[in-house]
């Protein structure tokens, strides 16, 4: 048990930090598109070309590395399908390159990445299902809670099912969505403290009010127990410990967007503003999580026969 | 990073395991099992004894103590399981996990000699004699006076919500030496052996279960100087010190969950239906737990390294209070039938979540350090 970086993950944090502050960022999603953007092939090509991509070894259980990879990207709102490649990718049997969405059995509608998807991963009950290449051209769909998103409405029955186990791949799935939440939240936690720390009235920092300090304290409990949870569970890879990273993720979420909004005050309705970056993408997770099966439901069956 | 558990701890949790599965299932059901009561009290007694003579105690202590070096994280298994379990150690956990190193810290070898191998060999009680009327949160305001007459102390004021006071042998006691100094200074630690001349106790019936709170009013009490820990007017930093890591010395997530899964077991053997939102409570509350942990465990890797103490412990804290209240909530969704019934798992656990804010600092005040130490929050 050790609660911090070895030389390796330090060293990779340091190279992930340079590569993001050039190609990633708020003003980078701003030329993206803000809140609507469109796929970051850049920033992918750049993480790949790093090796950033296949830190965690095909087979190996343990993608601790590749979730400390997955949490930079996703505080630095990078716009790319980078935690399906991270951390699905290693569980499969073949390598996958280039973007992929990845969808719950009989999924119909919108999907992230699915634009610029070269192929699906659909989890279902009993199997897992490899669809590529796409058979037609995706509709783009206007989301505006920051992320490419296209309509899917005709997936494919058949093609490569995948001999891998359905739950592992959940598993690895809520971890991945996890842990982007957790980037999201921390980017959005972290902006809302500075803007309480200059932001006057009544001839004080809005910041040394005891209501805000009791709020956002509760949202650095909730998001650090969240980001921890997220990583144990990228160690041990088993899927009760993704559910309840996963759940806890969305409980966070839950707090965090509403009060990072509401301390914001009107600055947060704008665009002008980076909040709306972090905080609509945490509800586009949130809605992609609960789509792969409710976590909550899914750790409660996990841990007890329950009958209702 | 990472996040597995070496061959020594697991060996060591198995072992433990092995041995509360031989030891506790005849004798720890219903009263017993509940926190504070007089079963439970008696039991411990006898609990501690036998982990005492398997050395698991006070593993963590130096063998010049009576321990076995162990590493903060045989402490935080050996918790962990216990509270697990309805935590069998009862009143003794303070003892092990905070009174005894803060005797080993600041006591003479008198002291020392005196009181540690009664700790270690498991047959004594001690209270915290810290609350009082008027110095609750703002602990630093107590005015219980202690006023120096030649080789003793002579103690007066009151102590209040006193866990343990009406069977302790023992109290670890805070009180004012210098009336004139700012409130965090003038304060003195004195072991304080009990029942003594001019100490009155009284119990005060509580609501959150068997366990009851005592009010200690002391009237003269002569206590001898012999008897202070650690130097005169600087007991704060004696405290302090002591409670640096005791915000997560009672995994009481591991009690919430245990009690959790008991409220479920129930529910189930009787056939009764959990719906789908008890379902979704539970593992929400289920995840709470687990963040508990997870937060908790950080702190301890920090004990492990011995850093000095950080806000993660009151991060810590703050998740073990939310864990206990999202557990209560999912007792009572998934079986409202059986919350009714006093003893029930899920009553306790309504009671124990009530006083889980406001026991070993209040949760106001955690959110108050947190905001300042850890997202640097200016101060208001």
């Amino acid at each position: 048990m050790d609660f911090h970086l070895n030389d390796d993950q330090s060293a990779i944090r340091d190279a992930m930090a340079t590569l993001l502050t050039r190609h990633a960022g708020a003003t980078r999603l701003r030329h993206l598109g803000g809140d609507d953007p469109t796929y970051d092939h850049d920033l992918e090509r750049h993480l790949e070309g790093a090796g950033f991509l296949d830190i965690a070894e095909a087979g190996s259980a343990n993608r601790l590395d590749a979730a400390l990879v997955q949490e930079a990207i996703s505080l630095a709102l990078g716009t790319a399908a980078t935690s399906s490649r991270l951390l699905i990718a290693p569980s499969l049997p073949e390598a996958i390159k280039g973007p992929v969405s990845v969808v719950a059995e009989g999924h119909r509608g919108p999907a992230r990445f699915a634009t610029d998807a070269v192929a699906l991963i659909v989890i279902g009950q009993r199997d897992v299902r490899f669809v590529a290449p796409l058979p037609l051209s995706v509709e783009r769909v206007v989301s505006r809670l920051g992320w490419p998103v296209g309509q899917l409405d005709d997936v494919p029955e058949g093609d490569v099912m995948i001999d891998v186990d359905p739950e592992e791949i959940r598993a690895w799935a809520r971890i991945g969505l996890a842990i982007e939440m957790v980037g999201a939240m921390r980017f959005a936690t972290d902006l809302t403290v500075g803007y309480v720390t200059d932001r006057k009235q009544f001839n004080r920092a809005l910041g040394s009010f005891q209501a805000l300090q009791h709020g956002l304290a509760e949202c650095a409990v909730a998001v650090e127990g969240a980001r921890w949870l997220s990583l144990e569970a990228a160690h041990y890879g088993t899927p009760q410990a993704a559910a309840a990273a996963l759940t806890h993720a969305i409980q966070a979420s839950k707090i965090v967007f509403g009060r990072t909004h509401q301390y914001c005050g009107a600055m947060g309705f704008t665009q002008e503003f980076d909040l709306h970056l972090a905080t609509m993408r945490v509800v586009a997770l949130r809605a992609e999580a609960e789509a792969l099966g409710r976590p909550a439901t899914a750790l409660a069956r996990q841990g007890w026969a329950l009958h209702s | 990073m990472e996040f597995g558990w070496d061959n020594e701890h697991s060996g060591y949790r198995a072992e433990l395991v092995t041995f509360l599965d031989k030891e506790l299932p005849d004798h720890w059901h219903g009263e017993t099992a509940i926190l504070g009561s007089k079963a439970n009290t008696e039991y411990s007694r006898r609990f501690a004894g036998l982990l005492a003579e398997r050395g698991w105690l006070t593993p963590h202590w130096p063998s010049e103590f009576g321990g076995y070096d162990a590493s903060p994280w045989t402490l935080a298994v050996l918790g962990e399981e216990l509270w697990s379990r309805g935590e069998p150690r009862g009143a003794q956990y303070m003892n092990v996990n905070w009174i005894g190193p803060s005797i080993m810290a600041n006591g003479t070898a008198e002291q020392q000699s005196r009181y540690l191998p009664p700790i270690s060999a498991g047959n004594v009680i001690w209270c915290q004699g810290f609350s009082e009327p008027d110095a609750g949160t703002d602990l630093a305001s107590l005015r219980t006076r202690a006023e120096r007459d030649g080789d003793v102390y002579i103690v007066n004021g009151t102590k209040i919500w006193t866990s343990y006071g009406d069977v302790a042998e023992h109290c670890y006691l805070l009180v004012r030496t210098d009336s004139e100094a700012e409130s965090h200074r003038g304060i003195t630690v004195l072991l304080v052996d009990m029942p003594t001349a001019g100490l009155e106790i009284s119990t005060i019936p509580g609501v959150v279960g068997d366990h009851s709170f005592n009010e200690l009013i002391f009237t003269d009490v002569r206590v001898p100087v012999a008897n202070r820990l650690g130097p005169e007017n600087e007991g704060w930093t004696v405290v302090r010190e002591a409670l640096s890591y005791e915000r997560v010395g009672s995994p009481r997530w591991a009690r919430a969950a245990y009690l959790l899964d008991e409220t479920i077991e129930c529910a189930t053997a009787e056939g009764r239906t959990i719906d789908a939102i008890a379902v979704e409570a539970i593992g929400v509350a289920k995840a709470a737990c687990e963040a508990a942990r997870i937060l908790s465990y950080r702190v301890i890797d920090e004990r492990a390294r011995e850093v000095p103490p950080s806000p993660n412990g009151n991060i810590a804290r703050v998740a073990m209070v939310q864990a206990e209240r999202l557990v209560a909530e999912a007792c009572l969704a998934i079986d409202v039938g059986n919350t009714l019934t006093y003893r029930s798992p899920s009553n306790y656990q309504l009671r124990k979540a009530l006083a889980a804010g406001v026991a070993a600092g209040a949760y106001e005040v955690q959110l108050n350090l947190i905001s300042r130490l850890h997202l640097g929050l200016p101060k208001g």
